[in-house]
This record gives C-alpha cells, sequence and structure tokens, in this order.
C-alpha cells in the first residue's frame, strides 16, 4: 500500500450509507488510483464473506421475565469478594493506604467512564478488561496513599488529644478507636460496592476486578 | 408505530406491552449477534437475554441522546466480552490462530454447544470462526459497520473515537479477516 488514503478509502467504499457526494469522491479517486483498487479487489471477498450470513429468526422467549422481576439478582452475579471478619492492628496498617473512600472513588470514576475512551482512565469495565490501565491505576493509588497517610496522621494526633496521658491503658484504647474506625470504613466501603452492584450491572465484573486488585495490594507485606 | 424514544418512555412506566414491542424490534439484530459471536443457537439466546436484562436494568439511564440502538450494542458488545471473560478465565485479546488451519481448535474462543451453526449452516459457521479469530475491537467494528449499517460517524461517537480511527480500524478488520480466509480457505488467488 503506497497511497496514504487507502484505508479511508476502501471503508469509504464499502459503507453502505455513505453520502452521494462522498461517494463520488471515492469513485474519482478509485479511477485514478491503482494501489486503491488492487486493496479492493483483495478486500472484497472478506466483505462478502460476512455478507453471506443467514439472518435466523430470535426463538421465542419470555420477553418481560426482566420486568417481572425487576432489580431482582441475576443468576450470573458473582459474590462480592470476602475479607477477614475482624482485622488485627497489623493488617489494619495494611488498609491504611486503601481506606474505603479511596478505593470507592476508584470505582466510581471508573463508572462514570463505562464508555470506552482514549484518554484519561482506561478502565473500561464492562468492556475489554485487556484496556485496564494498571499502571495508571497504581499511579492514583499511590497518590491517594500519601493524603490517606496525611489523613490518618491528623485523625491519630486528634484521637491522642483525645485520650490525653500515653499510657498503656489508653494505648490499647488508641488502637481499639483506631481498628474501629478502619472497620466502619470497611464497612462502607461494601455497602458502597454492593450499591454499585446493585445499580448497574454492567460493573459487576470491573469492581469485583477492583476490590481483588486492592486485597491483592493489600495482603503485600 | 412508536419510535424507540416513547417506547422507553413507557416501558419506564411501566407498560409491559411498550417494553415487548421495543425488543421485538431489537431481538433479531441482537440475536444474531450472539449468534455470530457465540456460534450456537443455545448460548446465543442465554447472551440475548443477559443483553436485554441489561438494557432493562439500565433504561432509565438511556439518554435519548444517541441512538437506541447505540446504546444497545454498547451492552451487547460488553456482555460479549464479559462472556468471553468467564469462557476463557483471561481477558479478551488479539490472539492469532495458528498457521496451519488443520491445527484451529474447533471451540476457539466461545465453545461451540450441541447446536453448532456447523451442522446447520456452513457459511454462518465460517462467518463465526473466522470472527473469533479477530480481536474484540476488530469483531465490533465489522459487526456495527457491516451488520447493523451504522455510519462511521455513528460508531465513532458510540465509541468515543474518531471517525477516522473508526475507518482505520473497519479497514484493519477487514485486513486481518482476509488474511485469515486466505489461511483457511484458499477461496481465490492473490489478485
Ligand atoms: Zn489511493
Amino acid at each position: 500500500m503506497s497511497c496514504h488514503q487507502t484505508p479511508d478509502i476502501v471503508a469509504e467504499h464499502f459503507d453502505t450509507r455513505l453520502s452521494p457526494s462522498a461517494r463520488q469522491r471515492v469513485q474519482q479517486h478509485l479511477a485514478a488510483c491503482a494501489d486503491c483498487r488492487a486493496e479492493l479487489a483483495l478486500l472484497a471477498p472478506a466483505q462478502e464473506m460476512l455478507l453471506s450470513w443467514q439472518h435466523e429468526p430470535a426463538p421465542d422467549w419470555e420477553r418481560s421475565h426482566a420486568q417481572s422481576q425487576p432489580l431482582a439478582a441475576p443468576a450470573h452475579r458473582p459474590p462480592l469478594p470476602g475479607r477477614h471478619a475482624r482485622l488485627s492492628w497489623k493488617d489494619a496498617g495494611r488498609w491504611v493506604p486503601l481506606a474505603a473512600s479511596l478505593v470507592l472513588s476508584v470505582a466510581v470514576l471508573t463508572q462514570t467512564r463505562l464508555d470506552v475512551s482514549e484518554q484519561g482512565w482506561q478502565l473500561s469495565f464492562g468492556g475489554d478488561a485487556s484496556n485496564v490501565s494498571w499502571p495508571q491505576l497504581d499511579a492514583y493509588m499511590a497518590a491517594q496513599a500519601s493524603l490517606q497517610q496525611q489523613q490518618n496522621q491528623q485523625m491519630l494526633e486528634s484521637a491522642l488529644q483525645q485520650f490525653g496521658d500515653n499510657t498503656a491503658d489508653t494505648l490499647v484504647q488508641l488502637v481499639d478507636w483506631f481498628e474501629q474506625q478502619r472497620e466502619l470504613d470497611i464497612q462502607r466501603m461494601e455497602a458502597g460496592f454492593q450499591q454499585l452492584l446493585d445499580r448497574d450491572y454492567q460493573t459487576v465484573n470491573s469492581v469485583q476486578q477492583l476490590a481483588s486488585y486492592v486485597q491483592f495490594q493489600g495482603d503485600l507485606p | 408505530m412508536e419510535n424507540d424514544n416513547e417506547l422507553i418512555a413507557s416501558a419506564l412506566d411501566g407498560s409491559l406491552q411498550a417494553w415487548e414491542t421495543l425488543v421485538r424490534r431489537y431481538e433479531g439484530r441482537i440475536y444474531n449477534f450472539c449468534l455470530r459471536l457465540t456460534g450456537n443457537r443455545d448460548d446465543a439466546l442465554d447472551l440475548m437475554q443477559d443483553v436485554f436484562l441489561g438494557v432493562y436494568r439500565n433504561l432509565s439511564r438511556f439518554r435519548g441522546e444517541s441512538q437506541f440502538i447505540s446504546w444497545l450494542f454498547r451492552i451487547a458488545h460488553n456482555k460479549a466480552v464479559d462472556l468471553a471473560r468467564r469462557r476463557r478465565a483471561n481477558p479478551v485479546k488479539d490472539q492469532g490462530l495458528p498457521d496451519d488451519p488443520a491445527d484451529w481448535p474447533d471451540d476457539h474462543g466461545v465453545s461451540i454447544g450441541p447446536q453448532a451453526l456447523a451442522q446447520a449452516d456452513e457459511s454462518n459457521a465460517s462467518v463465526h470462526r473466522l470472527l473469533q479469530a479477530l480481536s474484540a475491537e476488530q469483531r465490533l467494528i465489522l459487526e456495527l459497520k457491516v451488520f447493523q449499517s451504522m455510519t462511521f460517524d455513528e460508531i465513532a461517537m458510540m465509541q468515543d473515537i474518531s471517525a477516522n480511527t473508526a475507518k482505520t480500524r473497519f479497514y484493519s478488520a477487514l485486513k486481518k479477516l482476509r488474511a485469515l480466509m486466505e489461511g483457511h480457505h484458499e477461496l481465490s488467488p492473490d489478485p
């Protein structure tokens, strides 16, 4: 192919909905360009092969089944990823950069990106998983993690003020309180996931994928 | 005859009849899309039902700015990719076939079930088989252009790409298909 217009010309030639003026432009180009003519001749059998498809009528089926069970759980819905019932202090530390707000913001972000976009997020959930941009997600996670660390620090400081002196008893209290905060955080996250699942069946795979990714990262030492 | 948007509005108001009219209007196109993809009628029916379930559940989100058919096929495509992912347990990618057609697996991609098309319709079966050898993106552009007769502008809007990108994708998909045909069928010699 030495004519740079070939992809255009070929595509437009096979376009059954081309405007008459565009059709004329294609014809004129073809009359003058042997490269495009040759490419057209080469590719015509591919188009013909596709058009050899014999249409089959859809079999009879329960069309209003969906409507008779509005928002019932569909059969294929995968379960939410499991988690440990109660996090130890050590594990909670791992969750620090991955708190609910962060995970949910990613989930919501991706949901709004259900349409494949050529820029920004390529998560295209419900679409082709090969579009998932893990490095971008990593970068986003890292940025959010440092923000989260700052918030944790503030939380810790206000907690210390509240508990006053730094005896062993109050430290245990503090740890408990901190764990509770994290537990609440995770509960909120789960509720958020569930909401997403209930609202939009298309994002099920994506959210689950995201959740398992987050879990995986959380399991790292 | 009521247009799509009117039917959708009625369906959202709870009209079963409007919903069925809408479904009947498009089920043939969706069913054949599913058939081309799965290669067997049982799976095609399952997938079609899954698509319309997704459509129903998301109906209130349809804004009416784009054509219903674009929106419908976006859901259909997503469901198809989900299905392929479930079947293969890994993402749909541009998977090449072995050079020798004799090595092509019968169930390349989505499996062929008891009602395999090969028994019923040779040409549909070969369309299915060749499409399976394309990437999901390539399959989609051929589906929308050749079978759904959408314009490149409509496809561009639906996929958030430029019309030129849509044309280039269509061209590449056709080229890939042609190369596969040569490997598989020995239809006609090179010009
Ligand atoms: Zn040319």
